[in-house]
């Protein structure tokens, strides 16, 4: 009896330190959501994909966190809301996710945000600048990209800088066009800056804006803000000079997409004038480890890094050493760290994630700044500095 | 939201002319169901492939002075993939005794899209495209249209022609209207019925493919670029009539008008809610469409 009773014990101790030792060499996953095929804008997808998993294998190389090896679960929302929400619930559910990262559409991170309150794992918006993805002051939601208020201000201080009086904005209906157009509106009304602004909304599916477009040369402005995300974006690009918009009135795009490499091949000749905002210039400095992955993204992909990648494979840092300070991949934990920690990204800036006000809870801003394409074949490395938010 | 009759003009030709364009694709869903009597979901996918060969022969091969050349080979290159796969895909619906015809052609053509689409992706990545155009702006008196929208909408026109033609003047055309009104009747006569259903819907989709060529320069080439063009050309033939062929151009025509006057004189957001609200008061007014005509079954 004695002998069989340690016999049992000595195999229910092998199982459960084996388990112990099984589970303690299972990597820690990370979540990354973003759009990976059409109507997402594909092209952020991939950079930030990229730079994730230039994170992982960065952070695996260093010894991992707490002892075991992250791996990334890397799942498609194509930019809707709704496949970005079942990938949240199947990365959480079935691939016990610690944190999701990867998002580029505002709308795909604010409907992931409402069940992620419920599910608990914290989420983090690489690309996304929608106030609400922040403003609604959720413990899980996180962000390291340029909210609309100072991305608003950036393309009003270029276009006071330019002392241009008429600007039509043409924006899609989504949350975050829709945020854009109200907030460049708000702004030009509590700054008094006296600026007429017209101001036309599209749905983002059309596939031809030239009634919009026609509408704007009608008003004949000086400046137009494209506030579309994708297929869009390019489209008002092409329209604009087939009615004669461009190269006459000046253009910025509301985020990097002419950062792109085949954005010349797009439009060749008519790429040239075009200004964006930018969150990231070749030219800027870069913290260490922000040094080291422009190395190896260079080498792996022959191209310099932009925005995207260098946002994502910082959000795979940022999770990693918030894990390693809490010592624990609890999600509570992690929060908790995320924000009373102070962390290292691309930039030199540290990043914080403090819980202030409106849409800056639990936001890292990079510096924000418009880029200038004045020649065929210009990368932001060559393009001409615009303005700098803030100069 | 501005007003004036250069707008309006201007409005208007942008509407006449892409709505042209519409019409191809709506002429190649609705030819194919005249025929075969299969819905071809797949039809936005054809668009695309057209789109893509468009683009290769443009930016790889032969440069922007022949578009008019890749945009045959596109409508080639598509016609022999429907040639490939009609007898494979569709054929079976007639050769084999089934008992639901309609759900297997719903189901086949449905799993070809989502085959046909991943493929793109699969082997284009996700990216954006887009074959170059030299064609210089166009003057229509004072108002300025862009090359490569006139081209397009004239080569259009000119592919309904001969289409037209092909249906009304060749011994072929013969025999696909004839197939049209009574498979039996023409199955009876000796005529290979399955080559013809072959045949019709490799023009059908042929149609797709030439209508995503020649819009690839101005709506830009990607895996999903046929997806909203295929909801139009459905729209269409509701609004013209299933099998109608003047209901193609006709109901191309005044989507196209309707879409761009509504968007740019009442509001720009619904663009796409003009169109469905025309086919609503079509299906309230007359409900086999425009120039349709009420079906009899036996």
């Amino acid at each position: 009896m004695w002998r069989g009773g340690c016999a049992g014990g000595a195999l229910l101790l092998s199982v459960l330190f084996g388990l112990g030792a099984a589970a303690a060499q299972e990597p820690i996953v990370f979540g990354v959501i973003t759009p990976l095929s059409p109507p997402g804008e594909t092209a952020l997808g991939q950079l930030a994909k990229r730079g994730a998993e230039i994170g992982a294998e960065y952070i695996n190389e260093k010894g991992g966190v707490l002892g075991r090896k992250v791996a990334l679960s890397v799942q498609d929302s194509a930019g809707k809301n709704e496949q970005a929400v079942a990938a949240y619930r199947r990365l959480v559910s079935s691939d016990k996710a610690v944190a999701v990262f990867g998002f580029i559409h505002s709308g795909a991170n604010i409907a992931v945000n409402e069940v992620a309150k419920e599910m608990g794992v914290p989420t983090m918006g690489t690309q996304t600048g929608a106030s609400d993805v922040t403003a609604k002051h959720y413990d899980v939601a996180f962000r390291t990209h340029a909210v609309d208020p100072p991305r608003a201000a950036t393309w009003l201080g270029w276009i006071k800088k330019n002392n241009f009086k008429r600007v039509s904005i043409l924006a899609e209906t989504t949350d975050y066009g829709i945020g854009l157009a109200k907030e460049t509106e708000k702004q030009n009304k509590d700054k008094a800056l006296g600026l007429e602004i017209q101001t036309i909304m599209f749905d983002r599916t059309t596939t031809d804006l030239l009634p919009q477009l026609l509408q704007v040369k009608a008003f004949k402005p000086d400046a137009i803000v494209n506030v579309g995300v994708g297929q869009p974006l390019d489209l008002m690009i092409t329209q604009a000079h087939t009615v004669g918009l461009l190269p006459g009135a000046a253009m910025v795009t509301s985020y990097d997409a002419p950062a792109r490499p085949q954005f010349w091949q797009l439009h060749g000749d008519k790429g040239v004038g075009i200004n964006f905002v930018a969150f990231y210039s070749p030219k800027s400095e870069l913290s260490e480890v922000g040094k080291e992955f422009a190395k190896r993204y260079q080498a792996k992909f022959n191209e310099p890094p932009v925005y995207a990648a260098l946002n994502g494979f910082a959000n795979a840092l940022v999770f990693a050493e918030a894990i390693e300070k809490a010592k624990s991949t609890e999600p509570k934990a992690i929060i908790k760290a995320l924000e009373e920690g102070s962390f290292s990204g691309w930039s030199k800036t540290p990043i914080t994630f403090p819980r202030a006000e409106g849409a800056l809870w639990h936001n890292w801003s990079p510096p924000l700044m418009v880029l200038s394409y004045a020649a065929k074949d210009q990368t932001p490395a060559t393009a001409t500095v615009a303005y700098v938010l803030g100069e | 939201m501005i007003f004036s009759t250069e707008l309006l003009i201007q409005t208007l030709l942008s509407g006449l002319m892409v709505g042209v364009l519409y019409a191809l694709m709506a002429l190649g869903i609705t030819f194919i169901y005249s025929i075969v009597k299969t819905i071809n979901w797949a039809m936005g996918e054809f668009y695309m492939i057209g789109s893509y060969i468009q683009f290769v022969a443009v930016h790889f091969l032969l440069g922007p002075n022949w578009w008019w050349l890749a945009a045959i080979l596109a409508a080639a290159g598509t016609f022999l993939l429907g040639l490939i796969l009609e007898p494979i895909l569709i054929k079976p619906m007639y050769a084999r005794p089934l008992q639901r015809r309609d759900d297997y052609a719903t189901v086949v053509t449905i799993a070809l899209l989502l085959l046909l689409r991943n493929l793109a992706v699969a082997l284009g990545g996700p990216n954006q495209y887009r074959p170059e155009s030299n064609l210089p702006v166009v003057w229509i008196g004072p108002l300025p249209q862009e090359g490569a929208r006139v081209a397009a909408c004239l080569f259009a026109l000119l592919a309904l022609a001969t289409f037209w033609l092909i249906i009304k003047k060749t011994w072929v055309g013969l025999a696909l209207r004839a197939a049209a009104q009574n498979r039996v009747a023409v199955q009876t006569a000796g005529v290979d019925v399955y080559r013809l259903d072959a045949v019709a819907f490799a023009i059908g989709v042929a149609l797709a493919g030439l209508a995503g060529a020649l819009l690839a320069p101005l709506f830009m080439v990607f895996p999903t670029n046929g997806a909203v063009t295929t909801v139009k050309g459905f729209e269409i033939i509701v609004i013209g009539g299933l099998g109608s062929i003047p209901g193609a151009l006709v109901g191309g025509v005044l989507l196209g008008l309707i879409e761009s006057l509504g968007a740019a004189f009442i509001s720009s957001p619904y663009q796409n809610v003009y169109g469905f609200l025309l086919v609503i008061l079509i299906l309230i007014i007359r409900p086999n469409g425009l120039f349709g005509e009420r079906g009899r079954e036996a």
